[in-house]
């Protein structure tokens, strides 16, 4: 049976089956491999592992009930280990670099911000601040919308100008959460959003970052922040 | 609106609404160690396939043209005197009619490539609907026709 890795941990953790349930269907039971000063959050893992959105969550959900009460380094989902006595191996082989992490990111916590435009907002942006696509929309819009060619060329061009904004608008708000952060890493490209932002807190220590996104959305009500944690650090651990 | 999402979720329906906001941080960061293997991602990779579709493409190109053609421009703050007053009269009801379809339809995209992701991460054998919020279950149809397409344009 193979072991599926949700964390590691540091100090001896007791048995966590009875109150932790993991991935899998139904779940599988949460236990500790403890190893020297560092313990792994580990269960069974089940056949056919898929990014399923149950397992997702269960992965999630072990990692904030460990990392409630002690520092722990947050697998990336997916991570199996033939057995457990591998995963043994792979704690004291690297047991140095683990400690090191797990005393930098003690009490920290990870804030995810997203930043989204009002597409409604930002035309209306674009068309007022650049007179020559305001020239074209209404030229096209007098041609009762212009030809495909048209449209084609003036959509193209509204879109850079809607890019153009998203760049100015994710450095205006990276600018502003700085301060709030002790350390911010830029999220994974995804969908919808053109800013994620990933940043490092102490655990309790939230509020200058909310305070900045909410003075962030007053002053630039054509965006839209939404803000996620606290959170394992995931986007700050090395590999 | 500034919305806070707890990681202190149940593993019930409300803790969904949070799971695509932190997915690409528990897909794509997180520890990587060498001698353990990682699960086959799959399903995955049509997340950024769609999300390029989405953003440069002859139909956004296609759908920024028609919001703006119909914005209401005259509402905003730099009036153009470049267009005679009876127009104005004439198109200001229907353009303040139509571009909320327009835009809608616009964020309805970026929403089906996330209802993908949310199919590729469902996987094939997941019905859970209990789990599911009623948004996504009246738009699987067409996250399942947006995934498809894309899969299309990455073959051509």
């Amino acid at each position: 049976m193979s072991t599926y890795v949700y964390g590691i941990a540091r100090g001896t953790l007791p048995d966590l089956g009875d109150t932790l349930l993991g991935i899998g269907d139904p779940p599988l039971p949460v236990r500790a491999l403890n190893e020297g000063e560092l313990a792994a959050i580990v269960s069974d893992c089940p056949p056919e592992l898929k990014p399923r959105r149950r397992d997702l969550l269960a992965h999630q959900h072990v990692l904030t009930e460990v990392s409630d009460k002690r520092s722990v380094l947050p697998m990336r989902f997916g991570s199996v280990s033939a057995s457990d006595e591998d995963v043994r191996t792979v704690l004291t082989r690297h047991a140095d670099r683990y400690e090191d992490q797990l005393q930098r990111l003690a009490d920290r916590v990870e804030y995810n911000v997203k930043a989204v435009h009002d597409e409604d907002a930002v035309l209306h942006q674009v068309l007022s601040e650049e007179p020559e696509l305001r020239l074209m929309a209404e030229a096209n819009r007098a041609a009762g919308g212009g030809t495909y060619e048209e449209r084609m060329r003036f959509g193209e061009l509204v879109a850079n100008a809607v890019r153009a904004r998203e760049v100015r608008d994710a450095r205006i708000v990276e600018e502003a959460l700085a301060p709030a952060t002790e350390a911010a890493r830029p999220g994974p490209e995804g969908g919808g959003w053109f800013l994620s932002l990933s940043m490092l807190l102490p655990k309790d220590g939230a509020e200058p970052l909310l305070e900045a996104v909410a003075g962030l959305e007053n002053t630039h009500p054509w965006m839209k922040l939404r803000v996620n944690g606290p959170l394992p650090p995931y986007s700050f651990v090395e590999s | 609106m500034t919305t806070v999402v707890p990681a202190q979720q149940s593993r019930g329906g409300g803790g969904t609404s949070g799971l695509y906001d932190v997915l690409e941080l528990i897909l794509d960061r997180g520890l990587v160690i060498d001698a353990f293997i990682r699960v086959s991602l799959v399903g995955i990779e049509i997340l950024k396939i769609d999300i390029r579709v989405v953003v440069a493409s002859v139909d956004t190109y296609l759908r920024f043209a028609e919001a703006c053609n119909r914005l209401d421009l005259e509402s905003g703050p730099n009036k153009s005197p470049g267009i005679p007053e009876i127009l104005d009269g004439a198109t200001e009801g229907a353009a303040r009619s139509k571009t909320k379809g327009a835009l809608s339809g616009a964020g309805e995209t970026v929403s089906k490539a996330a209802q993908s992701v949310a199919e590729a991460i469902r996987g094939d054998e997941e019905p859970e609907p209990e789990e599911a919020p009623a948004r996504t279950r009246s738009r699987r149809p067409a996250a399942r026709k947006s995934a498809s397409g894309s899969r299309k344009s990455e073959e051509s």
